[in-house]
């Protein structure tokens, strides 16, 4: 454990929290502004975790940049942030996605200010869930990335938005619902006194049975948010309303904080527990793999068919942490970022192509690449990455992940990558009937993606290209930490 | 210099006094009581911090003055101080009955001051009574035909027949005890805290205060009367009241030493908490009203309070004394807007806080900041609250009461997040006009607001401090 000389990570959030204090004295007219401070104060985030990333010394590993400050006493809360092998490639992914997320909503005009400033808020709490090592701070950052949702989807969203942002924050906080309890029941039965996830996760702690018992609440409190199958519908619905950033970081980076939440809280601090469910685990994430690409294989929306390919994908890293073993932890940390990054490009490219033609139904669509060949070009990209097709960053993500789980669960492995195959298959589908095909002559005239709107699309391509091309760059900062934490177990 | 501990009561007795005197004066402007209240309101807190140190005992040791009883003070002035300031346009009350408007203030707010500090059956009775009976003629001089004539009588017969009730329980405890004195009670109670008797006589002596904090089986006046009475009056109510009825039922509890010694009090006290805060939930989700709204809410909130209680720890205690500050500001803060939304002092529909956020985007962040507290979801006041009355209930390994609190939890943010939907989402009907707010109010919103938000993030002293008080009494 190395202590940071200067609080990059603090930074991080001090970053978003004053950007989002700018943001709410600035008066509502001034959009420009507004914009372009999101804009400078979402780069900062992703320059440090930028820097986080390239700064990590892999040869010691462990926790690096540690920052530690007792928050209250008599409960023994401590602000306690590091960066390790684990959390690394997500907060890099959630600095990315945020501020590409910025740059997508660019053209937006009602209500700039509230926008943003909950945007901001939103963001704050993913970073924290991230970089802390506290379990009281992980669940306070968790709930503070999930209420601006209610907002941000019913005022801004589109389909069916009312609807689906009640759904979404209520199944959401049913999980938190079981994460509260887990949390303090462990706080308890530990008798430390304290929320250190460092000093909770060492052998003995807690007694086997109160493991399973803990891991299986928070497992499923977290594994809501991660749309575990049966408890993904509010997924896909919420994709759909969302506006476009806030999809993105949503499928993008909130999701993950729910794989997140089972990795750092429920295999750390419950490793007994984890070995005892992860039959349960594989199969709930072979299911949700089978039934997203199924579900996807009917769907006439276009952010319906993302909406449930991500079930789909978040199935795979599921189904990475179930395995056990340091590979499958490598798969699924690799495909949280692979799959964020590629959710983040196919929102923000639908985006575009629906303020444009005010349309998400793929049957009204049509050779939209005749028309618009960059958009087009986007979605492409991003849906050959969700089919897994070579030198695109997805594809070692899953490809790790079934290797790995083809060793422990032939059966369910089997399941999972049949399950690809239909997903290629309603990708190709789609691909085919929205930017192929015979052209919807009412789009005719619309203009295609100008320079200004495509760098954030940019972006995310080749973040995708030069991880499918150099995925060891990723796997060895995540080895860092697989390794030896599986090494550690009992 | 032993009547120095006594000086926040001497205060607000003199404070009383100056109102019954302007009430006979000829009439003057409106401003004149105004101001005085507000002036005497602020000093009213700053007598009170003042003697938060002091200790010692009164009037043959009936009266206890302790950490405990002085930081409930606090509270307690804190909360007539913020009831003021929703009165600069008092126009839901007669002009002529404005003093006798602040009069009934202070000598309640004095009442629930000697109710925390009472250490006899007979003065804990009598401050009960001088509070509650301030309080229903509060409720009655809602200017109107009706509606805060029929929310007083309610008041009345619920409040005389908890009363009543509450007396049969003290003559119980007497019977078996033989002690009036809290100090007595103390040594004798937990030897003998399983007879049946014993228990039914703390149970309905506790009814008095479940009447007060609106617990179910004594909730039914709450929705009713915060409907029929004035919007500054229910705030009181929702409040100040609120506070005191948490330390006297605190106080009792904590008579009976510990959990292991009365386990009949604690399966009852599980019982009343889970039913209180789901029935409370669930009538609050198809309330139209925002003041009914909120008193279910606030009974639902009483459930989550005796969670607190029936750890009977001194972290259960201090939770609660925590809770109390944030029930304080947060139920303050969904009142403050309710004010001053509707101006003209007609009860408030949710829907009508549709576009709340044109009219007023400091009042609709407010409204925000304050429903996420009720809802108990961090980084506000609330969710600490909840939290450190969760860990003193799970310490004493109530984990499947804490489960279905956290479930309630869920139920209640349904109804709060569509008061959020009314204020952010909503189209008015009509064109409304921007909410003008004063410089003192902007003020006092934005500090309010920074209240919640801060001191659920930095706990820290306020913890502290509530866990010193509950020391005290344990």
């Amino acid at each position: 454990m190395t202590f940071a000389r200067f609080p990059y990570l603090s930074c991080i959030l001090l970053s978003c929290v004053i950007g989002l204090l700018i943001i709410l004295f600035l008066p509502e007219r001034r959009k420009q502004v507004i914009k372009w401070v999101s804009a400078v104060f979402s780069a900062i985030p992703l320059m440090f975790s930028l820097y986080l990333f390239l700064a990590y010394d892999k040869s010691t590993g462990g926790l690096q940049f540690v920052e530690k400050i007792l928050w209250v006493k008599s409960l023994g809360i401590t602000y306690f942030n590091a960066a390790d092998g684990f959390n690394l490639p997500n907060l890099l992914l959630t600095g990315i996605v945020f501020f590409t997320g910025v740059l997508t909503m660019w053209e937006m005009q009602t209500r700039v200010k509230e926008f943003y400033a909950l945007y901001f808020l939103l963001v704050t709490g993913v970073f924290g869930v991230f970089m802390s090592m506290d379990v009281f701070f992980i669940f306070v950052w968790y709930d503070v990335s999930l209420f601006p949702m209610y907002l941000l989807i019913a005022v801004w969203g589109t389909t069916r938005k009312e609807y689906a942002a009640m759904k979404l924050t209520l199944y959401l906080l049913a999980g938190s619902a079981l994460i509260l309890p887990a949390i303090a029941y462990l706080f308890v039965k530990s008798g430390m006194n304290t929320f250190d996830i460092v000093s909770l996760m060492q052998p003995g702690t807690f007694t086997a049975d109160q493991q399973k018992f803990a891991f299986i609440l928070l497992f499923l409190g977290f594994g809501i948010l991660a749309a575990v199958w049966p408890f993904h519908t509010w997924s896909p619905v919420g994709h759909v309303a969302a506006p476009h950033a806030v999809s993105m970081v949503h499928a993008g980076v909130l999701m993950k904080i729910g794989a997140f939440g089972v990795l750092r809280v429920a295999i750390f601090l419950c490793p007994q527990g984890w070995q005892h469910w992860a039959q349960l685990m594989a199969l709930l994430a072979a299911i949700g793999i089978v039934y997203g690409a199924l579900a996807g294989l009917r769907q006439t929306d276009l952010k319906f068919v993302i909406g449930y390919s991500s079930v789909s994908h978040m199935g795979v890293v599921g189904l990475g942490l179930s395995t056990v073993s340091a590979d499958g932890l490598n798969g699924a940390i690799f495909q949280m970022f692979a799959h964020g990054v590629m959710t983040a490009l196919f929102f923000s490219s639908v985006g575009y192509i629906y303020d444009k033609t005010h349309t998400k139904a793929i049957g009204e669509l049509g050779g939209l690449s005749k028309i618009m060949p960059v958009a087009s070009t986007y979605f492409i990209v991003a849906a050959m990455a969700s089919m897994g097709i070579p030198c695109l960053a997805s594809f070692w993500g899953e490809l790790v992940v079934f290797i790995s789980a083809f060793k422990v669960y032939p059966v369910r492995g089997a399941m999972a990558v049949g399950a690809l195959v239909i997903s290629a298959l309603f990708m190709l589908r789609v691909v085919q009937k929205t930017f192929y095909g015979p052209k919807n002559e009412q789009f005719e005239q619309l203009p295609d993606v100008p320079f200004g709107l495509a760098v954030p699309r940019m972006i995310l391509v080749a973040v995708l290209v030069f991880f499918g091309l150099y995925p060891s760059i990723l796997f060895d900062v995540i080895e860092t930490a697989s390794i030896p934490f599986m090494n550690g177990l009992p | 210099m032993k009547w120095m501990i006594f000086s926040p009561e001497i205060f607000y007795l003199l404070a009383g006094l100056w109102f019954l005197a302007l009430s006979m004066l000829p009439r003057a402007g409106s401003g004149r009581n105004y101001f005085s209240a507000l002036f005497l309101a602020a000093a009213g807190i700053l007598v009170c911090l003042i003697s938060v140190k002091s200790a010692g005992t009164l009037f043959f040791n009936a009266y206890q003055v302790n950490l405990f009883s002085q930081v409930f003070k606090v509270l307690l002035s804190l909360g007539l101080f913020l009831v003021i300031c929703l009165c600069p346009n008092l126009t839901a009350v007669k002009a002529k009955h404005h003093p006798e408007f602040y009069l009934l203030l202070f000598v309640c707010t004095l009442a629930m001051m000697m109710l925390v500090s009472s250490a006899h059956l007979l003065a804990i009775y009598v401050s009960l009574e001088l509070s509650s009976y301030s309080l229903y003629i509060l409720v009655v001089l809602r200017r109107g035909k009706d509606m805060g004539i029929e929310a007083g009588i309610k008041y009345f017969l619920i409040g005389i027949f908890a009363s009543a009730v509450m007396l049969f329980g003290m003559a119980l405890l007497y019977g078996t005890t033989r002690a009036t004195y809290i100090g007595e009670m103390a040594r004798v109670l937990p030897g003998v805290i399983d007879k049946p008797a014993v228990v039914i006589g703390m149970l309905l002596t506790l009814g008095g205060f479940f009447f007060k904090l609106a617990v179910f089986p004594f909730h039914f006046w709450a929705p009713d009367v915060y409907q029929g009475a004035a919007n500054q009056v229910a705030a009181y109510i929702a409040t100040a009241s609120k506070v005191a009825a948490m330390a006297l039922l605190v106080r009792m509890v904590a008579l009976t030493g510990g959990a292991a010694a009365s386990k009949y009090l604690v399966h009852v006290l599980v019982v009343l908490s889970i039913v209180s805060m789901t029935v409370g939930n669930l009538a609050a989700i198809v309330q139209k009203d925002i003041k009914r709204m909120l008193a279910y809410s606030t009974i639902a909130h009483a459930g989550y309070i005796l969670i607190g209680i029936l750890s009977m720890s001194t972290a259960g205690y201090g939770a609660v004394i925590f809770y109390a500050l944030s029930l304080l500001v947060m139920k303050f803060t969904a009142f403050l807007v309710a004010v001053k939304v509707a101006d003209d002092d007609r009860n408030l529909d949710i829907d009508r806080l549709a576009g709340l956020h044109q009219r007023s985007p400091l009042l609709a962040m407010a409204l925000m900041v304050s429903i996420f507290s009720l809802a108990g979801i961090p980084p506000t006041i609330g969710f600490t609250g909840k939290l450190f009355v969760f860990l003193a209930a799970m310490e004493q390994g109530y984990f499947t009461l804490v489960l279905i609190a956290m479930i309630n939890v869920v139920i209640s943010l349904y109804y709060y997040l569509l008061v959020l939907k009314a204020a952010y989402l909503l189209k008015p009907d009509a064109a409304v006009s921007e909410i003008p707010l004063s410089p003192q109010a902007k003020v006092l919103t934005t500090a309010l607001i920074v209240v919640m938000v801060v001191v659920g993030i930095f706990p820290g002293y306020v913890l502290e401090l509530a866990e010193a008080a509950a020391r005290a009494i344990v």
